[in-house]
Order: structure tokens, then sequence, then C-alpha cells
């Protein structure tokens, strides 16, 4: 998804946090203690934000994701509860181990609960946060597609039959410009039993992902963090309406809404996050 | 006789008109120049004193169908001479850019209002037998038996005079007062869109010196490069994004700008006056005539800016106005049978377009039919070509829409089996 011929090489390895074997992609000055860390959501893989780690990078900063427990690369180990609370604590595990003590958060979809809860149990550790098509979510009901998953046996009976092109059709159907094709091959790729087991689990142990809303913008709206909100306009999963009420928790945000994007502005519209992320970053100390 | 120096108040009960037109902007210059070289005389009321007044709120674009009456008034050229650009249309959509053929593609014209209406108001200003009156706004309508004959005027000193003339023109914008006070009857159709725009020095956009408009879907924006080395950017997003705007109104459209797909350089570009926005545009459809009355421009047909077709509209409906009513006004038919010519022809030229117009301004996203012609249009120029011609008011929907369909399904047919 690389839009920018200057951006950093992305290095790929590994790390083992929480007892976790986790795939993870970096760039920028490893030893760094302050990093952006970017969280994917589902179904997605530290792969999505190859170009923005790499921009990042060039804007001087380290810069890294990785895959979350069962999706990418990533297998989870034998009780790992896929929650959106035991994805945080895994999070939180992962950072302390990559010796990252400041995170300027880079959140999409479901990285956003996750990405938030963990923000709750060390706001101080929170330098900046970018929501890309997430954030808090008062009075949020979910999509159909989470609805669907969400049901016992016809979440099952949908997940056997993703077959890719019926994977391929779902995805870009509901995108305003459709997705690039080796975006969508590379996360049907990774879309496997065990990352459809993992979305079953995680979105149905998720009743209410607005529920947190009060307590967060109780916590972060007077910190007055400095964030960036880009939200696709035509996302059909979770409504652009709800870029504008990030600046109830983050009242000093930068909002945009891409008029010709869907969920997926970073591969819809690279050059644009990637552009406003790192002038962003810029801004940053 | 009035006198001939536009500030001096007249009036008097000076000798009837052929024609008295109110409103001294595109439309009514444009009539009063036609009726004045036939040798008809003619009073033209602006309630600017100020021969160099212009419309500000205005995104200039004159499309292709408008430029061959702007020709015969004899303006192409000085509006070419004072920088006026004939750009190309470039048109974004989801599905690609659609662009006609260069060779084949139609040229608008692009030149600032604050250098057009003057240009067109002094034009008038010296065609024989037009008696322009600068300062003056029409209050009530004079009637003759059953049928209107003039107008009462005043000026800013509240002096009020009487204008006697055969036929009265309302040019007087969107907002007509002489249409309010005929009484013609009226439709309108709700606009859900807001539109900002303003003038910009800067790096040229892409396509430059051709104008670019995005379609969004629900949204649009444009930018037209101008004379003088300026840029016209603009946006009509839906009333949703109202709030941004109005907080503050150029940091809204230059962010609303440098998000768009492959957007022109307006973060590195400098506004030179403050950003204008409007947010009610209401289409206004009215009878274009009643007896001894006409409407012009957008007294007679307000539609949305978006598709740019209000200043072509105002040169062509005056055209077509002069050519119905002279013949009537120099004594060869009635004027009854000159209203009606004008009712007609501007029923025919107008109404498919307008109905099109009316129909997605209320700021709902493209319908299948839609979608299907603009997908096509960005896959095969062919098909490019009739929307450009289409888009640019060259053909009406009637003509368009038989030869834009089933190529239009073919098209995406092709399209589907390839991927």
């Amino acid at each position: 998804m690389s839009a920018s011929a200057t951006e950093s090489p992305v290095e790929r390895g590994s790390l083992l946090a929480g007892g976790t074997r986790a795939r993870l992609l970096q760039a920028g000055p490893v030893e760094a203690s302050e990093a952006v860390v970017c969280v994917h959501g589902n179904p997605g893989s530290a792969d999505d934000w190859e170009g923005l780690i790499g921009a990042a990078a060039s804007a001087g900063r380290r810069a890294l994701a990785v895959d979350l427990p069962d999706f990418g690369d990533t297998i989870a180990p034998d009780g790992f509860e896929h929650t959106v609370v035991g994805y945080a604590s895994f999070l939180g595990e992962a950072l302390k181990e990559l010796g990252v003590e400041r995170a300027h958060l880079v959140l999409h979809d479901f990285g956003g609960p996750i990405g938030l809860v963990w923000v709750a149990m060390s706001p101080e550790a929170l330098a900046s946060i970018t929501l890309i098509d997430t954030g808090i979510l008062p009075g949020y009901r979910w999509h159909k597609l989470a609805r669907i998953w969400r049901t016992p046996v016809v979440g099952e009976l949908f997940q056997a039959t993703a077959t890719r092109s019926a994977f391929r059709m779902l995805l870009n159907r509901n995108e305003p410009r459709g997705l690039p094709r080796d975006f969508v091959e590379a996360m049907y790729d990774h879309y496997d039993r065990r990352t459809r087991k993992a979305v079953l689990a995680l979105y149905r142990d998720t009743d209410d992902p607005g529920s947190a809303a009060p307590e967060l913008t109780k916590l972060l709206a007077p910190r007055d963090i400095p964030a960036l909100v880009v939200w696709g306009e035509h996302d059909a999963y979770l409504p652009s309406s709800y870029a504008e009420r990030q600046r109830e928790a983050f009242p000093s945000a930068d909002v945009h809404v891409l008029p010709a994007s869907g969920h997926w502005p970073f591969a819809d519209a690279p050059e644009t996050v990637e552009r406003l992320l790192t002038e962003f970053l810029v801004q940053q100390k | 006789m009035p006198s001939t120096d536009p500030h001096s108040p007249i009036i008097g009960d000076g000798p009837a008109y052929d024609a008295v037109v109110v409103g001294g902007s595109l439309a009514g210059c444009a009539t009063a120049i036609q009726l004045g070289r036939a040798g008809l005389r003619v009073a033209l009321v602006e309630k600017q004193p100020d021969p160099k007044a212009f419309k500000r709120m205005c995104s200039h674009f004159i499309q292709a169908s408008g430029v061959p009456a702007i020709e015969r008034l004899g303006l192409l050229e000085p509006m070419e001479a004072a920088g006026a650009h004939r750009p190309r249309l470039h048109m974004w959509t989801k599905w690609g850019w659609i662009e006609a053929p260069p060779e084949r593609a139609a040229r608008g014209l692009n030149l600032r209002r604050e250098v057009l209406d003057p240009m067109v108001r002094s034009t008038a200003a010296e065609t024989p037998g037009v008696e322009m009156l600068l300062g003056w706004s029409g209050e009530r309508l004079l009637r003759d038996g059953g049928s209107f004959a003039g107008v009462v005027v005043r000026n800013r000193e509240g002096e009020e005079s009487e204008l006697r003339a055969r036929l009265t023109v309302g040019a007087d914008g969107r907002d007509s007062k002489i249409a309010e006070l005929s009484e013609v009857p009226v439709k309108t159709y709700p606009h859900n869109r807001i539109a900002y725009g303003g003038y910009f020095e800067g790096p040229p956009p892409q396509h430059s010196p051709d104008s670019t408009i995005w379609f969004l879907d629900p949204h649009w924006a444009a930018s037209f490069p101008t004379d003088s080395g300026l840029y016209f950017y603009a946006a009509m997003p839906t009333k949703e994004r109202l709030p941004e705007f109005k907080r503050e109104p150029e940091a809204a459209l230059v962010k609303f700008l440098a998000d768009l797909p492959e957007p022109p350089p307006i973060r590195d570009s400098r506004a030179i006056e403050p950003v204008l926005g409007k947010i009610d545009m209401t289409n206004r459809v009215r009878k274009p005539v009643a007896p001894g009355l006409a409407l012009v421009g957008d007294a007679a047909l307000a539609a949305d800016p978006l598709f740019g077709v209000g200043c072509g509209w105002a040169f062509q409906s005056a055209e077509w106005l002069s050519d119905s009513v002279m013949p009537a006004l120099q004594g060869e038919e009635s004027l009854e049978q000159g209203l009606e010519h004008y009712r007609r022809r501007h029923a025919y030229e107008l109404r498919g377009h307008a109905f099109f117009i009316h129909d997605y301004s209320n700021g709902r996203r493209f319908n299948p039919v839609e979608r299907l012609m603009f997908s096509a249009a960005a896959r095969d120029p062919r098909s490019a070509e009739l929307m450009e011609a289409f888009g640019t008011r060259q053909i009406r929907p009637q003509q368009m829409m038989p030869r834009v369909m089933p190529r239009a399904l073919a098209v995406n047919v092709r399209h589907a089996l390839a991927r």
C-alpha cells in the first residue's frame, strides 16, 4: 500500500509477548522508546500498515505494527482470550517487550476498541492518537455482518462459506471505489480458520462497542490529547457521522472525512492518509 | 426623454419604451443589447449604482452551450482578450476520469464576474437605443387592461418614476421581484447542498487551463482556472457539512479540496479574497411569460449551480427571448405570439436538463441510471463524449439517452466480463 517513493524500508520480524509469538513490522529508529504503534482491525493484519509505517519512519519516527493473535501470521496460544481486554493486554505486553514507553497510537476498525482499552489501562503512555474509521462509539449498533457473526450457527455457516470470490465481492460491494486487488487478496490469505474463529469469539464477546464511551470520554477529554481523525465518508460499517463526535473525547482533534473513501481509507486513498499522518506526527513533540 | 447619463435621476412621463428590462446583470444586459441592436428603445434598470458591480457568489463557469450566444453578442473576442480561458472538462468519478477526446471536447468559458459583468454592462450601455438606469430598482408593475405595461422604479433617495413599455422583462435573478409582482406560477424544488468557493493564486491544478470537477457522490468539488493566473476552487457538499464550513469557510474549503482524490494544490495556494458561501439555493422554475411580460436568466429558471448552467442559460434565454419577440416589437406579429414562441423555446431547450438537475439537487447519491452512464463514460471514450456533450448542455436528455444507454450497458457488461 506504499504510496511514497521516499518511505523508509520496513523490516519484518517477530516478538514474544505474553506467550504469543507475534509477527512484527517495524521501521525507523528501533531503539526509540517513543513509537508510532499501529493496531489493525478485522479482517486485517500488520500488513495493513506497511505504507504508513514507512511514511512515519520517513518523518523520523520509530513505527511498528504487530499481527494481533490469530490474525495475520500470529497464532494465539491456548487459553488466549479473544476479547477486547485480552487483545488490549496483549498490546500492552508487546509494547513492553518492544521497549515502547510512549505511543502515538494509530487505530483502525476493531483496533479502536482494543487500543482505547489499552489507553484506559495506561493513559500516561499515550502521546497522540490517530483514529482511522474507528474511535469512541456511543450508541453504536453493530453492522449487519457483525450481527451475523454474533449469531450462533449463522456465524459459523457464514465463515464456512466465505470463499475467496465471495469475500472479495463482499468487501468491494460496500466500498465506493473498490479496494486494490492485492490488498483484498492479502487480506483473504490471512483469513484462515483460526482468524475466522477468533472473529466469532471477539464479536460475540463484544455486546456493545460503545459501552465504555462515557468513561473514556471522562478520562480523555480533560487531557486534550493530540488527535487526528480520518474517516471514509462512505464507511458501511462504522458511520462517518462518528468522525466529528471524536471531539467529545479529543477536543482538539483534526477531523478529516474523506469524501471518496470507504472503510479502508489507507487502502483507497493511501497518499492522502500518509500525508495527513506524517503532517500530524511532525506537529507532535 | 430620459437622460443617457447613467447616474442621473430621470424619467418623468417620457414616451413609452419598446421594452423595459429590470436587472442589469448577464441576462438583462444581453436582452437589452439584442433588442437595442434591432433598433428598439430599451430601458435597462439596474439597482446597483456602480457600473462595475458584479455578482460575487458565482463559479463564473460558462458551459459550452452558452458560447454561441456570447459570440453573437460580439463578446467572445473581448472576453478572450481579457484573459478568459476556454476550458475543456475533466470529471472525476469513482470509476475513473471522464474525459472526452480532446479534439472533440467542447470548450466553455472562464472569466471572473468581476471582469465579465462590467464588460457586458458597458456593452449594453453603449448600444444605441439602450438607456441604462443605474441605481434604480423595480417597485411595482404597471398594467394596461389585462397586460403588464412597464414598471415603476425607485432610486435610493426614494424618488419614483414610471417606465412605460410594451414589453417588461424581469432579469432580476433567482429572487426576482418582477416575477413575484407578476404572480407568474412558480414551482420550487429543494436543494440540499451548500456552495463555498473562492479565488486562489498558486501553482496550477492538474488539467489546467482546463476545468476539473469531482463527482464525489453525493458531494461535488471543482477547480476552474481563470483569468489573471487565478483559480476558482469550489465545494458543494451536502448540508451535513455546513457546520465546519460556517465555522471557518476558508479552512473548510482548503481541507475539503486537499482531501480529494488527486487533489488540486490548494494547500500551496493563497486565497486572494474571502471564501464565500451560499446556503439556500432552492430551485425555482417560473412560467417565463405573462401578458406583456417575460422572465430571463435565473428569474425564469434558477437551477442548482452544481451544473454550472446559470451564466450560460442567462445568455441563451436572453437570445431566445430577443429572437422570439423581435418580430412582435417591430410590428410584424402580436406580442402575445412572440411571448408564446419564447415560452415554447425556453421549455424545449431547458425543461429536460432542468428535470435532471432538480432531481439531483436534493443531495441524493447517483441513481442506478446515473451510475450506469457515469461508469460507462469513465470506461469508454465515445460514452465520455456523449456525456460531456450532455453535461455541457449541447444535447438535450432526449437526444442523449437513446444514444448513451445501450452503449453504457454494453460497455459495463464488457467491463464485468473482462474482470
